[in-house]
């Protein structure tokens, strides 16, 4: 948690350390002056690299978070940041919920307390690079994560791969980030398009019948297209015809005249590729025209608090991919440990955007713990170590070749209203997808991974 | 010495940054984003804040300089780091050329638009047409450290504190051409063209040239910051073209206050600074934009120049320094005012200035027909008529301000139907104005200069670098002054003197123009007895190898001033001759003074 | 090619999706219009209104009352920005003004944001505007037909009030010369709160009006604040009839765009603003020379 600070107090501890590292202009390299140094040069001679070993000093670690606390995702954004502070809380207590995920993690990450710092990176690239060189340079940060938008991501895991500092995106669906713009610092937990696709093309297949006909709202972006293309790859592999594909630009308000295109089409289901508040505009306008009459919808890869923006109305007999819903909770011991504490320490229930995000700490301080230590590149070995965590989706682990999460997530079928044990029970889990088994081939998506140095 | 000042001030500012100001919380990284910003708000407050063009598209011309650099880099294409910045710069500055050309066509918020619908379809083309080159959405990555190679040593730029210097060093170079293109005859222009462009135009300079070149400049600075931008981060954001980052731009230009050079700097030091310290105070969270929405709805109500200008004012106040002063204009007076030589072209005797069967339609009002006029060389004509007799349409026509419907108009021989003021100014022939057009923000010198800067240098001169001051320029300009009696007001601003003052500068900038034929429209308007004695006196005096077109409501003194008169009514010429033939004309009097009672004055 | 019939539907969904866009644009254009300022907070109030009618639509169940608390809220905040800040403004360079409210549009934004969050919220179309109609081979939703009607007699209302009205020409006098104005002992002064006041409302009258057809965000405002810019400049600066074409023209360039090439809708609304930049800035049905 963070202290309340004046504004002139929060940037000068900030930079305090820095004034020592570097007397001003002279730009003393590599730290002579720094305490602690002869301790780790003895123990092996490996260079400074990111803001290891100084963020390692001491008895704190810092974590940057660049989410996006105001822009068109500011709900997910804001969720992340409830996950990553659970996340921090739990590990800082030695709490029995992480250790159920790590047994490793005792009070703290090697005995050090976790401090978080938070920035919004207001859904674009530019801001979110700036916080993190700026988390790295000045807070000499051990690891970033948070990210809603890919674009966003991709520049951050970039960035922080030039800077060695391990990455964990949140939420990134497209497909290149653990594709052709992979990176050696760069993880991704959470699952993507291609996946979503692989996953849920076959249960629709199955539920909804074999020949339909598809119709797609893209939008225009990379995430959009990739979507669109693993889908439609995918779902014309079961036997459904792709009628149409509405390419609208991102951001786009009004659907009136796609949703036009499509009505005089034949198409009998609809498949909803975009995010956010634009998916919510999307279902709403076609409802309203009517198409819901006749089509079905399907969304291979949902936002967080879609169902609250449409109303369980419409969403009934949607099929939708998400990371993580509730309700698994019964079937899952440390689901429901994360899901009771996230309800009560944020009086809602959390939804895959949180999940992701609490995971994804817990996963990097195990790494660490394995590690025994915070050099970055011991850290991203162990990360691609292959070793499985009991999670909220089940076992987990990172792909070392990509470092795409091999995690489980729930295909969700919206429920009738009367069906709604209570406000919040909005889908039913048809099924939970094992990761392992809708991950693209290695290679497939382009990725060549850089040096650890 | 004292010019220097603000050259040697920055220079300072920036050497001693790095000891100073971490110690409020600003690392390197911020200090190196600020002035990169500064460098961008350089030239857009040449475009702004001294020629008085809002752009919201200038982000159009960061991204590119930012692209094509990077682009240049990542790929390898060009591995010298400067050459690639050039090449940036230089793309950056072509598109300059290109948007202007399209754009300054239009004024006022006309222009802000279309810059802002330009910057969107840049934003868009970066997004799609062009992403195999940008990366679209993603932007470039990986750009290359920065490298000097200087022959016999590489210099690697790493980040932190050299970053910082790399950069402060373009900054200043950037400031150090800036001021001199701002204290250049150019950037004196510039200025007149935000001040008034219409009497700017009219004094002999084509604007738009002017303007177009400094838009270019403009885009040229963005295009340098942009560049040094992917090079900062060694990452290139897709965002350098978004309509934000022209906002961004603009709000700390005028926070920090336009028209001083160092106000973009000063706004972006308190925007960044205020951005990236407000998200780290205690559990603000989200509110942390709101709160910054408060401080600058504040700081832009409280200061109305920006803070730049708060400080500068303040600045001036205490040393009491009225206004913008050039100490650096010679104070030595010319033996006499030059006038333009007349066009060799002229035969003795022949008409200075014709008009020939000169009508003016506007759909069914006929406000002038079929008039014909003639000035010959050394004559003092005057134009009477009672009000919408048309004196002010034909006046217009004559000064080849306004095109005619029918008739032409010449000029020692040379047809001049409507070819524009500035062109007419340049061959030699300027009018004064019935309502003051005059530079209300700059002093009398810097009022006058600009007319004998139009003679001295032709319609347009890309003298960016030069120096504003010569013995010749400031002798002729003290000459002007001096005649028309403001020598003791010659460092005042405009707007601080009074009426009767004021008049006199108006003519005085029609003389400035070296004008050998000059039109003046009611020069005694709204004057005071003994102004008017003081005027009519002054026109009598400017006599000498000029031949002047004077229109006039007070009959006593154009009746003392005039050879030959012209009596316009209800659009025609009603009657001419001497002032004596034209008090005894029985239809000038009824028209004009209703009647057989004696005239009034 | 497209069918006849599908060219049919887009051309009048553009000619309905345009007459809203008009409406939501006339908030602008009557401030610019009178005032000369450009309200850069028109997106903000926007938004306000439509939260705000959000929040009264939950308590009352009357869309009617939505839309008048929508429209008094949105009334409420032009008018304290007007008599707290605009007024501290009109003889400041425009630019300043420009500011002041962009300024002002990150406040209430933000605070929108803060009292909502940033889930978006839905609003369900009034009973009488629930179901579709069918025009032809067209389906078209019932409440975005009704929204043409509502569009067109509140900008028929408007244009009543601007032209046919003592308070109306003492506002487009105001225009011509405020000073002459004040000079006929006419409180400009309170003439130039009402105009704000008006435009203001027009904004958020527009936000809850919209609000059944797109989901509130606390950041849409500025999609809607860049397309009014778009149907002003097009329409004409100042011309109330303008903003309707101008809406219209927009309408139907986003409707056709989208048969032919979607991805492009939105930048060939740029492209046409800029062409009517270049070649005739007063737009279609502006005065020449009013800058």
């Amino acid at each position: 948690m963070k202290d309340k600070k004046t504004l002139g107090q929060a940037m000068q501890t900030q930079v305090k350390r820095r004034s020592v590292l570097k007397a001003g202009a002279a730009g003393v390299a590599g730290g002579m002056l720094l305490p602690g140094t002869a301790r780790v040069a003895l123990a092996d001679d490996k260079k400074p690299l990111g803001a290891w070993p100084a963020g390692a000093e001491g008895d704190s670690v810092f974590v940057g978070l660049t989410v996006d606390l105001t822009g068109p995702y500011s709900a997910q954004g804001a969720e992340q940041k409830n996950g990553y502070e659970l996340a921090a809380e739990q590990i800082n207590a030695g709490a029995p919920q992480v250790q159920k995920i790590s047994p490793l993690l005792k009070k703290g990450i090697l005995g050090k307390k976790l401090v978080l710092g938070s920035a919004d990176a207001e859904t674009k690239p530019n801001t979110g690079v700036q916080a993190a060189t700026r988390f790295i340079h000045d807070n000499k940060a051990m690891m970033i994560a948070g990210s809603t938008s890919s674009a966003v991501a991709i520049a951050l895991q970039k960035v922080c791969n030039r800077e060695h500092t391990p990455y964990f995106t949140a939420i990134s669906g497209s497909n290149e980030t653990t594709g052709v713009d992979c990176q050696r610092y760069g993880f991704r937990l959470c699952y993507f398009a291609y996946m979503a696709c692989k996953a849920i093309a076959p249960v629709v297949a199955k539920e909804l019948g074999k020949d339909r006909k598809a119709a797609y709202l893209t939008p225009d972006y990379t995430y959009g297209h990739t979507t669109t293309q693993s889908m439609k790859e995918f779902t014309e592999k079961e036997g459904w015809k792709t009628v149409t594909n509405q390419v609208h630009p991102l951001g786009a308000k009004d659907y009136s005249s796609y949703l036009i295109n499509i009505a005089n089409t034949d198409a009998d289901v609809l498949v909803v590729v975009a995010y956010g508040a634009d998916a919510a505009n999307a279902i709403k306008q076609a409802k309203q025209f009517g198409l819901l009459d006749k089509m079905k919808i399907v969304i291979p890869y949902m936002s967080a608090y879609l169902e609250k923006e449409v109303g369980a109305d419409v969403m009934q007999g949607v099929y939708a991919a998400q990371g993580f819903w509730w309700t698994m909770e019964d079937h899952n011991p440390v689901a429901k440990d994360f899901v009771e504490a996230y309800e009560k320490k944020y009086g809602s229930k959390p939804r895959d955007s949180a999940m992701y995000a609490y995971l994804a700490l817990v996963l990097w301080a195990d790494a660490v713990e394995r590690a025994k230590s915070f050099y970055p590149v011991d850290v991203v070995k162990a990360l691609e170590a292959g070793e499985l965590r009991d999670s909220p989706v089940g076992k987990v682990t990172f792909r070392a070749d990509d470092h795409q999460g091999i995690v489980d997530f729930p295909i969700l079928r919206g429920k009738k209203p009367a069906d709604m044990k209570n406000p919040e029970d909005f889908f039913e889990v048809v099924q939970v997808v094992s990761g392992k088994d809708v991950l693209p081939p290695v290679g497939l998506l382009g990725c060549k991974m850089g040096d650890y140095v | 010495m004292r010019r220097k000042l603000p050259e040697m001030l920055v220079g300072l500012g920036l050497l001693a940054a790095p000891f100073v100001l971490p110690a409020l919380g600003m690392s390197p990284d911020l200090l190196t984003r600020i002035l990169i910003w500064g460098l961008f708000g350089l030239g857009f407050d040449l475009l702004f804040g001294y020629t008085g063009l809002l752009s919201f598209g200038q982000a159009a011309f960061y991204g590119t300089g930012g692209f094509v650099t990077a682009y240049l880099l990542t790929d390898g294409v060009v591995p010298n780091m400067l050459v690639a910045l050039v090449i940036g710069t230089v793309a950056a500055a072509v598109m300059g050329l290109v948007i202007g050309y399209l754009t300054l066509r239009r004024t006022g918020i006309y222009f802000a638009m279309s810059t802002l619908a330009f910057g969107e379809m840049f934003y868009f083309m970066e997004n799609s047409v062009f992403k195999d080159y940008t990366g679209g959405e993603n932007g470039i990555a990986g750009v290359p450290p920065p490298e000097l190679s200087l022959g016999f040593i590489d210099i690697h730029i790493s980040s932190g504190w050299p970053m910082y210097w790399f950069v402060a060093v373009i900054f200043f170079l950037g400031y150090l051409i800036a001021r001199r293109i701002v204290r250049s005859p150019f950037g004196a222009v510039l200025k007149a063209i935000r001040g008034n462009p219409k009497r700017a135009t009219a004094l002999g300079h084509s604007i738009q040239t002017y303007k177009l070149i400094v838009f270019v400049v403009a885009a040229a600075y963005g295009g340098l910051a942009g560049g040094l931008l992917g090079l900062f981060q060694s990452y290139m954001p897709p965002d350098a073209f978004a309509l934000d980052t022209s906002a961004q731009l603009v709000i700390q230009t005028v926070m920090g206050g336009a028209g001083t050079l160092l106000g973009p700097l000063l706004g972006a030091t308190i925007w960044l600074y205020l951005y990236e310290g407000l998200q780290q105070v205690g559990n603000l969270g989200p509110y942390w934009k709101l709160i910054l929405g408060v401080v600058f709805v504040i700081l832009v109500t409280v200061f109305r120049h920006g803070v730049a200008g708060a400080l500068i004012s303040l600045f001036r106040r205490r040393r009491s320094l009225p206004a913008d002063i050039d100490d650096t204009a010679s104070t030595r007076v010319a033996g006499s005012l030059d006038i333009v030589p007349p066009l060799s072209t002229t035969r003795p005797g022949a008409p200075v200035l014709e008009a020939r069967g000169v009508s003016k339609h506007y759909g069914g009002l006929k406000a002038n027909s079929d008039i014909d006029f003639t000035l010959r060389e050394g004559e003092l004509h005057g134009v009477i008529g009672p009000n919408g007799a048309g004196k002010s349409t034909f006046f217009a026509m004559l000064a080849g301000e306004l095109p005619t419907t029918t008739g032409k108009v010449f000029f020692r021989g040379q047809e001049i139907t409507g070819i524009g003021v500035t062109s007419v100014c340049q061959l030699g022939m300027s009018k004064s104005y019935q309502i003051n057009q005059l530079f209300e923000h700059l002093t009398v010198r810097q009022n006058v200069m600009i007319p004998v800067l139009a003679r001295l240098r032709g319609r347009f001169r890309g003298d960016l670098l030069s120096n504003l001051h010569s013995e010749h320029l400031d002798s002729q300009v003290n000459a002007a002054i001096a005649l028309v009696e403001l020598t003791h007001h010659a460092d005042t601003q405009v707007s601080e003197m009074s009426y009767g003052e004021k008049r006199r500068l108006e003519i005085g900038l029609a003389l400035a123009t070296g004008a050998n034929v000059l039109l003046f429209d009611e020069p005694l308007a709204g004057l005071g007895p003994e102004e008017r004695v003081m005027v009519v006196a002054l026109l009598k005096s400017i006599r000498q190898g000029r031949s002047m077109v004077i229109v006039e409501h007070d009959m006593d003194a154009m009746f003392e001033l005039a050879e030959r008169i012209t009596v316009l009514y209800e659009g025609r010429k009603l009657a001419e001759g001497t002032p004596d033939e034209i008090r005894r004309d029985p239809s000038v009097q009824a028209a004009y003074l209703g009647g057989m009672d004696d005239e009034s004055a | 090619m497209p069918s006849m019939s599908l060219f049919l539907s887009q051309l009048f969904n553009g000619l309905a999706t345009g007459l809203l866009l008009a409406l939501i644009s006339t908030g602008l254009t009557i401030i610019y219009g009178t005032l000369g300022v450009i309200n850069f907070a028109h997106g903000a109030l926007f938004v306000v209104g439509g939260y705000a009618g959000y929040t009264v639509y939950g308590l009352t169940d009357s869309f009617v009352l939505a839309v008048a608390g929508g429209s008094a809220v949105a009334l409420a905040c032009g008018l304290v920005m007007e008599r707290g800040l605009m007024r501290k403004y009109y003889s400041r360079p425009p630019e300043d003004q420009i500011l002041v409210t962009f300024g002002i549009s990150i406040i209430l934004v933000e605070i929108v944001r803060g009292l909502y969050g940033g889930v978006s919220l839905s609003v369900t179309p009034p009973e009488w505007g629930q179901g579709v109609a069918r025009l032809g081979t067209l389906i078209y939703p019932l409440y975005r037909l009704e929204t043409l009607g509502i569009a067109a007699a509140t900008l028929l209302l408007l244009y009543f009030v601007l032209y046919r009205t003592s308070l109306g020409l003492i506002v487009r006098a105001g225009i011509e010369d405020a000073q002459m104005v004040n000079a006929l002992g006419i409180n400009v002064k309170r003439t130039f709160l009402l105009v704000f006041g008006i435009g203001a409302m027009a904004a958020g009258f527009a936000g809850v009006i919209n609000s059944p057809i797109v989901a509130l965000t606390p950041d849409m405002g500025f999609r809607y604040l860049v397309d009014s810019f778009v149907v002003v400049v097009i329409g004409g600066v100042g011309s109330f009839p303008g903003a309707i074409i101008g809406g219209i023209i927009a309408g139907e360039i986003l409707s056709l765009t989208s048969m032919i090439n979607p991805q492009y809708s939105d930048v060939m609304l740029f492209i046409a603003m800029a062409l009517v930049l270049i070649f005739r800035p007063q737009g279609l049905m502006g005065q020449e020379g009013r800058e």
